[in-house]
């Protein structure tokens, strides 16, 4: 079951690269949860609706992480959700494959959702403009992770993605962008991002 | 379109504060930088007296974060014509060469610096950098590993820096997750211990909460610690706990939206306090 899209979770996880230029980012990619009887379709995609960014700068520190994906566990729960996926960019923009943190975090989600999936950021082709999706998706294939080729079907709608990302950017929305450590560093800030997602709501 | 003084009621006094301010606590916001350092060098240059110098340095290593060229050029050759011989300023046009993926050409000035003063650390940290920025990670860390034992003083190691900085509420947690990280159960007493202390020094500091509920309640829930570890482990996993909550419930005060945040940390507390017991 391949994942797809949104334009919101697409845009918040571009919006969080852009905040921290300098630095890696990550978050999770989170789907509404199945209906059991549509389990058995194998054909359907998983959709996206949202991502939580999580972090930036040091991804790879444990106890954080390990309150970060508790938290939003519980979120989800409430919402009906469960996590499917991972996202990070990392710190070096020529670079842009799957470090062991990625894999690990991956491995976790796994637990709960077999077919999880890596979404990598690729720095080095973002622009204004959006004119092409700048993500690698990778897959858990006999014990690796194998990259598929990304089209227009990765997306419930590539060209409003492309046009909400474009028009976010533009609008420097990523300074109000909340991920979970502007959380830890105070606790008003909502890594839900209720505002962005109204902005995203309001250009569709 | 307005200016900054416009858009934000401020006077060039305040600008110039705010640029000190960055300076002084180090901010990588370089977009803002260049947007108020712009306007104060091109509107009130005059009024900033030598203040104007270090400005010009700040805002155009933002300007080069920005991928402003023009700017980044501008503010050097003001400080080349300023300070013509001076190693400073020739890192900055090294760092330019940096931003234009010119790295060679960087790197020899870097040398050249070097060549006429051994000691300049500047100089050998934006080597490092280069090495680093072309992906040259293992060659980065033997430069590293030279520039260390060239100068014994230079504090890393976290360790260093907490015994140089002893009220520093940051390194002490930061200090504290790399021992999470690693694992183990000593790793693990010695990260509660040192979440315990940055808290002591900063007793809002919600990572160090955080940590030194996750430690205790995974030290409590380990099968090798005596049962008196155990129940001191427990209480300290509640303290922090109670803690939690209780910084959820101030921040939550008038908002609807961080309930949802609450009420998740809340049940998180509560699930891990039925596979502690």
């Amino acid at each position: 079951m391949p994942i797809q899209l949104t334009s919101q979770a697409y845009c918040k996880m571009v919006l969080h690269a852009a905040k921290y230029p300098h630095s890696a980012v990550n978050g999770l990619l989170v789907a509404e949860k199945m209906k059991e009887k549509k389990k058995e379709s194998h054909w359907e995609p998983v959709l996206c609706v949202d991502c939580v960014p999580l972090f930036h700068g040091t991804l790879a520190l444990a106890p954080m992480l390990e309150v970060a994906l508790t938290l939003i566990d519980t979120w989800c729960k409430e919402n009906n959700y469960v996590i499917v996926g991972y996202y990070q960019a990392n710190e070096h923009t020529k670079d842009s494959r799957p470090n062991q943190v990625a894999e690990k975090v991956a491995a976790r989600i796994s637990e709960n959702f077999s077919e999880a999936a890596i979404v990598m950021v690729d720095n080095s082709r973002l622009r204004m403009s959006c004119f092409e999706p700048i993500v690698h998706i990778y897959d858990h294939h006999e014990n690796k992770w194998k990259s598929r080729e990304v089209t227009f079907d990765c997306f419930e709608d590539w060209s409003e993605a492309q046009k909400i990302t474009s028009a976010l950017l533009e609008g420097r929305s990523y300074e109000s962008l909340i991920d979970f450590d502007n959380h830890l560093d105070d606790l008003r800030n909502d890594w839900t991002n209720p505002v962005i997602n109204k902005s995203v709501l309001d250009l569709c | 379109m307005a200016t900054i003084s416009e858009m934000y009621d401020v006077g060039w006094e305040e600008m110039r504060d705010k640029l000190r301010k960055w300076r002084e606590d180090n901010c990588r916001n370089s977009e803002q930088i260049v947007d108020v350092g712009e306007e104060l060098i091109s509107e009130h240059a005059s009024k900033l007296g030598d203040d104007v110098w270090i400005i010009y340095e700040q805002v155009m290593i933002a300007a080069l974060d920005c991928s402003r060229d023009d700017l980044a050029l501008t503010c050097l050759q003001e400080l080349r014509k300023q300070f013509p011989d001076s190693h400073r300023v020739k890192r900055l046009s090294g760092m330019r060469l940096e931003a234009l993926e010119r790295y060679d050409e960087a790197n020899k000035h870097y040398e050249a610096i070097l060549q006429d003063d051994p000691t300049n650390t500047a100089a050998r940290k934006r080597k490092i950098s280069i090495l680093k920025a072309q992906g040259k990670n293992a060659e980065a860390i033997r430069e590293l590993n030279e520039y260390l034992e060239h100068y014994g003083k230079a504090a890393f190691c976290l360790e260093e820096l907490m015994m140089t900085n002893p009220h520093n509420h940051l390194y002490c947690e930061q200090y504290a997750e790399v021992k999470y990280t690693q694992g183990g159960l000593e790793n693990l007493e010695l990260s509660r211990k040192y979440f315990a202390q940055a808290l002591r020094l900063n007793n809002r500091n919600m990572r160090a909460l955080f940590g030194l509920y996750m430690s205790a309640s995974h030290i409590a829930a380990s099968p090798k610690v005596s049962a008196k570890v155990k129940k001191d482990n427990m209480k300290y996993a509640s303290w922090a706990a109670t803690q939690i909550n209780r910084a959820y419930k101030l921040a939550g005060r008038g908002t609807k939206e961080s309930k949802c945040s609450m009420k998740a940390v809340e049940e998180m507390l509560e699930s891990m306090q039925i596979t502690m017991s």
